[in-house]
């Protein structure tokens, strides 16, 4: 009896082992230790036996049926690690399911990344209406009544003000800057605000040459404030874009409504100040023009310009976005083309 | 503008270690934006002078010539060349080998290399002007012809470039940079400025002895519009070809040579900046006088066209008619001709409004013109008027100075300007010495004296027409002339205050990140002037705001809505891709009443517009995506709850899909499929798009999140699926009215139409949650639930439920 016992203990271990999935291994155990299994019949036989001979015969038999059930447990661990939900065989180097594409268009993501970073330093984000008037857009930021960009093959001026002059002679504005008299005749000074938003020329349009195109204004009013802090609201923009701290150099430039002016300029980014195409070979391209309010449009917007003094930059953001992207046409921006627009993201 | 290096070293002793680059550099950052340098000695590379010792026949060609030239080596070069001109003791230009030159003036350039021609050896080519483009300076009556330079000194050998007097450095000035630097425009300002910039001695304009007979008689009508009008006569003069020097000058900076009369009012305006203009004497009749227009009054022009000149331009006029327009360009009558001996030379000062007005009038913009409407001051006329004597010594030494009249009614008057050192050294974030500062202004032309801690500064007038008006002009003068370069950065101090809040920057900022980010809509940017046809496929007939001069006449209104430029862009994408979001958030306009900042100005209505399209295959499933944005839309942004009602169709709308989107009482958007007739005219085929546009005027953004907890339930929810068969009449919101009171939470799940229900009726398939706070809810307490339902629908609805009945 005992030699039966350890003979089926031999082959019921060899069958577990051999099995290779849950399934076998239940109808393994069965074979066995089920209501009809091998040990299940032969311990019927248990009964006829002597009485002593049966407690040794019955002792074997437990230990027998531990072991087993301790090897089935552990083989079922085994399977259960070497096992797969996936019955097919697998390619892992299908593509991924991607999710479904939207985004904001390039120009408002660089846009917002400005805006994060003015709003760090605590400067309000203030937009101006699409429409101006002459009174806004150029008499009191200090044009002389003759500047040419007051000609309508510059300006897009709206029908029905012909003839007219002044706060009723009206534009899709030309240039942000008009927003900054606005905003400080509302809110006075000192003050820090940034002000991003569409601006309209009339002019033939290439790959290089828009009628539409954004542009991004910081101005900073504050008593003595000296022009040498102006860089601050450079290098803002200039490291928000790129990424890192580029270098940057003011020089002498003017513009009708800072004095004093200043053209601003980037190290190429490309060439990284050694010369080549895109810089002209000259090292630096020209961003930004900037400098201080102009004592004329400080007194339009209510200041005086004894007291308060300050600093503007203006940049064009489709210029700097093409830089940073490499984008080869500034008309892509105005296209709606989905094709150019879910590049970036 | 173009500068000569050599020109502007005629007068400026500039620092000998002094590269072009290093100038091009420094008068960037100083003064004005230098955009290019061109060496011109590059285009005459590997070419020298040589002088012809022998011809020799060729004994292969007739047409050719063996030329045995002194090339400065040891021994003569031999060059086979087909001149006629050649003649022994010449000096001619000689292309060595490894030189570029244009074959006969034509095509591209091509390297010369050392070569047989017909079996003769051939060391490099003697060349005509045309192949060394130089065709303008030393043109030649036929093309067999060689260049002639005898009249150089140089020796055999010599770079070309150095006898030529074009071994120069051209700087190319961006205009736009020295629009207010009326003295920059010839090149003794800008040596004035290098002086200055280098602290380098300024050399005089060279200066004639100006006569003092009076000569023809000049009426000026007001001196606001002629500051002042001199004019010199000559005679004696012979017209002609002018010396080599002069033409090469003259085109180094761009000007092409004329003949030397032309060419030296030509010279004048380059060296001083200050135009002048030659009438020949013959075509004056009695005096000049400069004056207005009068009405019908007309200028004839060299093509015999006719100008209407009226009251708005400044005239030359003589007792027969007009001559000119003042500053800007001559007529028929006012020209220096061949024959032209006797020579009235104009140097004037005119308003520079006007000529600005003037040269626009007539689309007329010239070297004199550009000068004029920038604002130069009255003294420069003397500089001009002594430079020309002298300039007229030196080229036409038998000519005869006459007499000059100058009419001088209005001087330039210097500019005083008084600035405190603390508002200078506050500024510039540094303190400046006071001798800094005065010297720094000093050698730019100012005189400067300090008291009390105040400078006094008086500008010289070519920098008082204004230039220079207020202390913050000093100011720039000083931080530009220490250097922007050397500026160190100063961290401004600031206010701490309250912490930026502005909703409605952030109401909109959120709606584009939502569409972006969660609905996967491409944001888009579309013009604000919209085509005609655009306008009528969105049924959009409101009246919109107009441009004067668009940019194509079909695009002259602007939007109201930003329906049209979505139809736009659906027609454009749509070949491209068969499913897509896209939307746009930007101002749309009509005619109104808005004042935004003072009464007088009287602005259009402007309003935030968000709209989108949802474009694919399915109309009903696009309108309920739309529909879900819409309602998850407040929560999501954080704004008050919007509603929707059917009020207001759009033009562009299908005439069942639409509904007006409503915040409170009003009407704030609305949501729609696009129509048959809409697509087709927006030329969209085989694809659908649901549009929704939204005011964000009407919007009202909460200052917070508006989240409300509730206790997670103690028991299980159980849900349910009902599919009642109801009339087509019947709508969700009546079923959910009735059901929505006696569950815990109520969906719609589909509606389903065909066999085996009838004929005008729908399966629609809810699912409903209930919820007991007892405990786990048992079959038989759901059921009931369950049967009530039922019953209520059967009740008020009339469904009739399969297996329910």
């Amino acid at each position: 009896m005992i030699e039966k016992l350890d003979q089926l203990r031999d082959v019921a271990l060899e069958k577990i082992s051999e099995t290779t999935g849950l399934d076998e291994l239940e109808t393994a155990r069965s074979a066995v230790m089920g209501r009809k299994g091998a040990l299940t019949i032969l311990l019927k036989e248990l009964g006829k036996l002597e009485p002593e001979k049966r407690r040794e015969v019955g002792q074997h038999a437990n230990k027998l049926k531990e072991e087993l059930l301790a090897r089935l447990d552990e083989r079922a661990e085994e399977l259960l690690a070497e096992a797969s939900v996936i019955t097919e065989p697998v390619d892992l180097t299908l593509p991924g399911i991607k999710p479904e594409i939207g985004g904001l268009h390039p120009i408002q993501q660089m846009r917002y990344d400005l805006d994060d970073a003015f709003l760090s330093l605590g400067f309000e984000v203030f937009q101006e209406d699409d429409i101006t008037s002459e009174l806004y857009g150029f008499d009191h930021l200090n044009f002389p009544p003759d500047h040419p960009a007051r000609e309508s093959m510059d300006t897009y001026w709206l029908k029905g003000s012909e003839g007219k002059s002044g706060p009723e002679r009206l534009a899709l504005r030309p240039h942000l800057t008009g927003a900054s008299v606005r905003y400080l005749q509302k809110h006075g000074a000192p003050a820090r605000f940034v002000y991003p938003g569409r601006v309209y020329r009339n002019e033939q349009t290439d790959a290089r040459h828009e009628r539409a195109f954004f542009q991004y204004e910081a101005l900073i009013v504050d008593k003595d404030f000296s022009f040498a802090s102006g860089m601050i609201l450079v290098e803002t923009i200039l490291e928000k874009v790129f990424g890192r701290s580029v270098e940057v150099r003011m020089r002498v430039g003017f513009f009708p409504f800072v004095e004093p002016g200043f053209e601003i300029d980037m190290q190429c980014q490309m060439c990284l100040g050694e010369g080549c195409r895109l810089c002209q070979h000259i090292g630096w391209i020209e961003v930004m023009p900037g400098g201080s309010p102009h004592p004329n449009v400080l007194r339009a917007a209510g200041l005086d310009p004894d007291v308060w003094s300050g600093f503007y930059v203006n940049i064009g953001l489709d210029r700097l976005v093409m830089m940073r992207y490499g984008v080869d046409d500034v008309r892509l921006f105005h296209s709606a083309d989905l094709r150019f627009l879910r590049q970036f993201r | 503008m173009k500068l000569s290096l050599n020109w502007l070293k005629d007068y400026v002793e500039l620092p000998e270690d002094l590269t072009p680059e290093k100038l091009a550099h420094d008068l960037t950052m100083m003064t004005v934006e230098v955009e290019g340098i061109e060496s011109l000695a590059d285009n005459f590379d590997k070419m020298v002078v040589g002088q012809i010792l022998e011809v020799k026949d060729h004994p292969r060609a007739d047409k050719l010539k063996i030329v045995m030239t002194d090339i400065g080596r040891d021994k003569p070069a031999q060059i086979v060349c087909g001149g006629t001109n050649l003649a022994p003791q010449q000096k001619v230009a000689v292309s060595l080998p490894g030189s570029m030159v244009r074959w006969h003036g034509e095509g591209d350039l091509v390297e010369i290399k050392a070569a047989k021609l017909r079996g003769v050896e051939s060391y490099g080519m003697i060349c005509s002007s045309g192949e060394i483009g130089l065709e303008d300076l030393l043109p030649e009556p036929e093309l067999e012809l060689i260049m002639d330079i005898s009249f150089v000194d140089d020796a055999p050998g010599t770079p070309l470039a150095n006898a030529l007097g074009l071994d120069d450095y051209i700087f190319e000035i961006d205009n736009k940079s020295m629009t207010n630097r009326p003295d920059l425009w010839g090149h003794y300002g800008v040596a004035r400025e290098l002086a200055a910039i280098y602290d380098v001695a300024l050399k005089e304009l060279p200066k004639g002895k100006l006569p003092t007979e009076a000569g023809i008689e000049v009426r000026i009508e007001a001196p606001e519009d002629t500051p002042r009008y001199a004019a010199m006569t000559i005679e004696g003069l012979q017209n002609g070809p002018s010396p080599f020097w002069l033409k090469s000058r003259l085109m180094s900076v761009g000007q092409r040579p004329i003949d030397v009369l032309v060419d030296f009012t030509n010279y004048i305006m380059m060296a001083t900046g200050q135009p002048t203009h030659g009438f020949d004497r013959t075509q004056v009749k009695d005096y000049i006088e400069i004056r207005r227009g009068r009405a019908g009054e007309q200028l004839e022009l060299l093509n015999h066209d006719r100008l209407d000149v009226g009251p708005d331009s400044l005239l030359i006029t003589d007792s027969k008619g007009v001559l000119a327009l003042a500053g800007v360009m001559g007529g028929k009558l006012d020209s220096i001709y061949p024959t032209t001996t006797d020579l009235i030379l104009e140097v004037a000062n005119f308003h520079p409004r006007l000529t600005r007005h003037t040269s626009q009038k007539f689309n007329e913009r010239t070297e004199a013109s550009t000068r004029f409407e920038k604002g130069i001051n009255t003294q420069r006329v003397d500089d001009a008027l002594q430079y020309a004597v002298y300039l007229l010594q030196v080229l036409q030494p038998q000519a005869k100075i006459t007499g000059l009249t100058d009419n001088y009614p209005k001087p330039t008057e210097a500019a005083t300007v008084r600035v405190d050192k603390a508002f200078i050294d506050t500024r510039l974030g540094r303190v400046v010495s006071q001798a800094e500062i005065s010297h720094s202004l000093e050698k730019l032309g100012y005189e400067v004296s300090f008291q009390n801690g105040r400078f006094t500064v008086k500008a010289p007038t070519w920098r008082s027409t204004g230039d220079i008006e207020i202390k913050d002009d000093i100011l720039e003068e000083v931080a530009r002339m220490l250097g922007y370069e050397a500026m160190t950065f100063v961290a401004p101090t600031i206010e701490m205050r309250a912490a930026v809040r502005q909703l409605d920057m952030d109401l909109e900022r959120k709606l584009r990140q939502y569409l972006a980010h969660t609905q996967a809509a491409q944001e888009i940017f579309t013009y604000p002037w919209i085509k005609d046809e655009l306008f009528s496929a969105a049924g959009i007939t409101a009246e919109a705001v107009e441009l004067d001069s668009p940019p194509a006449p079909d695009m002259k209104r602007l939007r109201n809505s930003l329906v049209p430029g979505l139809i736009g862009a659906i027609d454009l994408n749509h070949h491209s891709f068969s499913e897509f979001r896209i939307f746009e958030l930007a101002q749309v306009f009509r005619p109104g009443d808005y004042r935004p900042s003072v009464a007088e100005e009287i602005l259009p209505v402007m309003e935030r517009h968000l709209a989108g399209a949802y474009v694919g295959p399915k109309p009903m499933e696009l309108f309920r995506q739309v529909k879900g944005m819409l309602e998850d839309l407040p929560r999501a942004v954080a704004m008050e709850e919007l509603t929707f009602k059917q009020l207001e169709q759009p033009g562009w709308a299908d005439s069942k899909l639409w509904l007006n989107i409503l915040c409170g009482e009003t009407i704030v958007g609305v949501f729609g499929l696009l129509s048959l007739r809409a697509a087709k005219a927006g030329g969209i085929k085989r694809i659908q798009s649901v549009i929704f546009e939204l005011n964000l005027e009407g919007l009202i953004a909460l200052p917070s999140r508006e989240n409300s907890f509730e206790p997670l339930p103690e028991f299980p929810l159980v849900d349910v699926d009902i599919s009642p068969i109801l009339d087509e009449a019947v709508s969700w919101a009546q079923v959910e009215q009735i059901v929505g009171p006696m569950v815990k939470r109520i969906e719609f799940v589909d509606v389903f139409r065909g066999k085996p229900i009838p004929e005008g009726k729908k399966s629609l398939t809810l699912r409903v949650w209930f919820q007991s706070k007892d405990g786990t809810m048992t079959m038989e307490q759901v059921d009931r639930r369950v049967q009530a339902i039922v019953g209520q629908l059967k009740k008020r609805l009339g469904a009739t439920v399969r297996g329910m009945e």
